[in-house]
């Protein structure tokens, strides 16, 4: 349980380097097909098609941001139920929450692109969050032995 | 030491709690947004009665009996045979989409004002069945096309007769209703162009844009050359039948915008140096006179393709988008609107929004109508006669193409300022995010008819309400949101 709450930390930290990576591979793109003579606008952003090979960026980083990176974030929270480690639940929720105002932040920058940039700098909040998710379980020893004072209900 | 122990299966027990809270309310979104296998679309939805008193049943007046009258011979005979197949574009390009009479787009049709239009659809080998919308024509609504709807899909050796008067003059297209995000975008569409009795004089062409798996086309070309003569006046009929705002703009001689959505502007301003905004599935006339000293004219789609006017060897230049958005909430001289707002029988709003959530079953982030997710969204309800005012707000996100079947309504404000040029009358509406339209429109068409977003995948997404005339019912059912 703990290992795979450690992976699964670290594979969201990945995961969000590779959204930076798609996004510039997408914008880099595209700027090569406009200076070859193509022209971008909305029927062409509307559209299903794929103008240029790079576009699968911004594909990628839609389906990864909307779908794969929000349920392992949720995953990471249910494991981190089940984990005994202190910490666990809190860091996991911090995760799920930075993911949460990072889809709130991509999807309000297309109106307020002022809140795109916030999406870029709280991109880095939450690598912070899950590799200190994934550390904060490294540094746990093997077994919970100290009783934990947070817990007046356990007599 | 039982404590430990206690205190593990406490933690156990929360932990799974944690997980129920987490998992049970989305595996009850998911279920309850289920659709049956079929349905009718009157079973689905929340009855608008716009401030009316009203009641919604089922039973009633069969929409297959909207039809144009059956005993009357047809003026223009047409029969359109579709298949699915690679062909060549004109841009010399190969495609894998869809043909009508082997060619994308499908034949121009013409009539004249008050002739009766008799289309005969084959389907040879669409796999998935098809049907034609005649996208800006009041057409009866047996004639709309909309698959599930007012007909069932034409499956493959079927076919289906449409028939409708041309009863305005204009610029309109027809495009399949049925899976039309993907056989729109797959090419089954086509120009209609139906002549006022007085013939226009000059030249008069058609510019058709769309995009072909990312190739871009006018009537399926890059490019296309049009003679015009020094002097002779031109009418260039845009049509966008893709899914997003397309912008006009001419080079090389002043113009006028004629016509917007098959009706014409009255007493439109000559304008230069502006972009015309054509909404998805919208049209606009550009008219313009050729330059006397033999200069040849340019009408741009986006900068990507253009018509380009004037003798065989003309060479016109392409020039940047112009800076300046031709507003036809001012454009050209007020006139008579033939209704009156002010006594409005009905006032609906649609509101759009977005969430995250269901639809059959499918996670996503979707369009709601009035704050709710399809199915749950308004049907209009009108009754024959009713003069409706509509206000159409957007805080969505995202711009939509607002069209609406078998009627045409006319702008009367955006964000509370009132139109004051020509009247504006539309079948296709750019709504863009955070403004908010008020139209009005004459229930003069009875039967049950689509108010939809024009951006394709959006309808598939939920954003699909429709208009439905108290008393009339189908016999035709859905399989899934209707599109």
């Amino acid at each position: 349980m703990r290992s795979f709450y450690r992976i699964l930390a670290y594979v969201i930290a990945a995961e969000v380097a590779i959204q930076a990576m798609v996004m510039v591979y997408a914008v880099a793109g595209l700027g090569k097909w406009v200076e070859g003579g193509g022209v971008l606008d909305k029927s062409v952003m509307e559209s299903e098609a794929t103008p240029f090979s790079e576009v699968v960026g911004f594909a990628i980083h839609g389906i990864n941001g909307m779908m794969v990176i929000p349920a392992l974030a949720l995953i990471l929270l249910i494991v981190a139920f089940f984990v005994k480690v202190a910490g666990a639940v809190k860091f996991a929720l911090i995760v799920v929450g930075l993911v949460a105002l990072q889809i709130v932040l991509g999807l309000l920058g297309h109106g307020v692109p002022f809140l795109g940039a916030l999406h870029g700098l709280n991109a880095f909040l939450l690598v912070g969050a899950s590799l200190a998710a994934a550390r904060n379980m490294r540094a746990a020893p093997d077994t919970i032995t100290a009783p934990r004072t947070t817990s007046p209900t356990m007599t | 030491m039982p404590e430990p122990k206690r205190r593990t299966r406490l933690r156990l027990i929360v932990g799974c709690l944690a997980v129920a809270l987490i998992v049970a309310p989305l595996a009850w979104f998911w279920n309850a947004s289920r659709l049956p296998a079929s349905f009718q679309i009157t079973d689905m939805g929340r009855p608008d009665f716009g401030g009316h008193a009203g009641h919604h049943d089922h039973a009633g007046r069969s929409l297959t009996s909207f039809t144009a009258d059956p005993a009357r011979p047809a003026d223009v005979t047409v029969k359109l045979v579709a298949r699915k197949e690679k062909f060549t574009l004109g841009t010399g390009k190969r495609f894998d989409g869809y043909t009508l009479n082997g060619q994308s787009p499908g034949p121009l049709i013409q009539a004249v004002q008050g002739q009766l239009v008799e289309v005969t659809l084959v389907n040879e080998t669409v796999p998935d069945g098809i049907t034609l919308h005649w996208h800006g024509i009041d057409v009866p609504n047996a004639a709309d096309g909309v698959a599930g709807v007012t007909q069932d899909a034409v499956a493959t050796g079927q076919h289906y007769v449409y028939r409708f008067v041309a009863g305005q003059a204009g610029t309109f297209w027809y495009h399949s209703h049925r899976l039309s995000h993907h056989q729109v975008a797959g090419g089954l569409l086509g120009p209609i162009v139906i002549a006022p009795k007085t013939p226009l004089s000059g030249v008069d062409t058609v510019a058709l844009h769309h995009l072909y798996g990312g190739n871009r086309t006018v009537n399926g070309l890059a490019e296309q050359s049009v003679l015009a003569a020094p002097g002779q006046s031109v009418r260039v009929r845009v049509i966008n039948t893709d899914n997003g705002l397309l912008s006009a703009w001419v080079a090389g001689a002043p113009f006028q915008v004629a016509a917007i959505d098959g009706t014409e502007v009255n007493e439109p301003g000559t304008v230069d140096n502006v972009a015309v905004p054509v909404p998805a599935g919208g049209r606009a006339d550009l008219e313009l006179t050729m330059p006397a000293d033999g200069g040849s004219v340019r009408v741009q789609l986006a900068g990507a393709v253009s018509i380009v006017l004037g003798s065989t060897a003309a060479v016109a230049p392409t020039v940047p988008r112009p800076k300046a958005t031709l507003d036809l909430l001012s454009y050209g001289k007020p006139a008579a609107l033939g209704l009156e707002p002010a006594n409005a029988t009905r006032t609906f709003r649609y509101d759009i929004g977005r969430r995250p959530g269901f639809i059959d079953g499918r996670p996503g982030l979707f369009w709601t109508v009035n704050g709710h997710l399809y199915p749950d969204i308004p049907m209009f309800m009108v009754t024959e006669g009713d003069i409706v005012r509509m206000t159409i707000s957007n805080g969505s996100g995202e711009t939509h193409p607002m069209h609406l079947h078998g009627h045409h309504a006319v702008v009367l404000a955006r964000d509370g300022v009132a139109a004051t040029g020509s009247p504006w009358w539309t079948d296709s509406l750019e709504v863009g995010n955070g403004e908010s339209y008020e139209i009005a429109f004459v229930a003069d068409n009875p039967g049950l008819w689509m108010d939809h977003c024009h951006n394709l995948p959006h309808a598939t997404e939920g954003l699909m309400a429709h208009v439905m005339y108290e008393g009339v019912s189908t016999p035709f059912r859905l399989q899934g949101v209707p599109e």
